[in-house]
């Protein structure tokens, strides 16, 4: 019997600032010819309002295991080599990294598309929440309802 | 259970054990919550539950141990 691939996948959410260039490394290979990579990073602004800054928080457990059924996903998807998604919690200011993603794959197009769609359904599925800090108060960001089973699949009640 | 973002702050905490006996179903610990802070009602329609760390039906039956949160629209990336 074959055992299961190890993918060597980096997952991981972090409370201080993320460095992309080891991610980068970790992700490449001499098989590979190509690595996309998502920096998304704090704006300056919020519906035209100037933002102070963000505090991100997370259901932790959840979170790491959203993710990790996401590169699950993407090695089934998309014929990719590796996938590095770290996202930072706690306060960060204008400009710094929120989120890096790092896919490589043996040519662009898949890379491509995988880092689109890590990036996607993280942002759909992932129980992470943002505070934006403004001048004359704080609220939490507008975000996407991620899609729930609507009902149990059970027996019928006995009547 | 577990509250999170906008939901945390209505509540006033985010984890709370609850007995068994006082809700059945995920939707009846919701509505639990809401009858003693009535603001929670409100949030009804824009949450998502969660038994285990896995999204759950609203109709999911509780199990003694179960970790049940609830979610409001995530804004991770």
């Amino acid at each position: 019997m074959t055992p299961p691939l190890v993918h060597e996948d980096i997952i991981e959410l972090v409370r201080e600032p993320i460095d992309p260039l080891p991610l980068i490394h970790h992700v490449r290979a001499p098989e590979e010819g190509a690595i996309v990579t998502f920096d998304g990073f704090v704006r300056n602004q919020s519906h035209n309002r100037p933002t102070l800054y963000l505090d991100y928080e997370a259901y932790e457990s959840m979170a790491l295991a959203k993710m990790r059924e996401i590169a699950a996903d993407l090695h089934d998807k998309y014929t990719i080599h590796r996938i590095a998604v770290v996202h930072r919690l706690g306060r960060l200011e204008i400009g710094e990294t929120s989120v890096f993603i790092a896919v490589s794959a043996p040519h662009r197009a898949a890379a491509f598309d995988a880092c689109r769609f890590a990036i996607d359904t993280l942002k759909r599925m992932v129980p992470i929440w943002k505070k934006e800090y403004f001048e004359d108060g704080a609220v939490w960001a507008d975000g996407e309802l991620p899609p729930a089973p609507v009902a149990t699949p059970r027996a019928k009640p006995a009547s | 259970m577990l509250f999170f973002g906008g939901l945390k702050d209505v509540v006033g905490h985010c984890e709370e054990s609850l007995d068994l006996n006082e809700a059945a179903s995920i939707e009846e610990l919701f509505a639990l919550y809401s009858q003693r802070i009535p603001e929670l009602a409100r949030y009804r329609s824009s949450v998502v539950a969660s038994r285990n760390q896995e999204f759950a039906a609203w109709d999911t039956l509780l199990r003694s141990g179960d970790e049940i949160a609830f979610l409001p629209p995530v804004s991770g990336g």
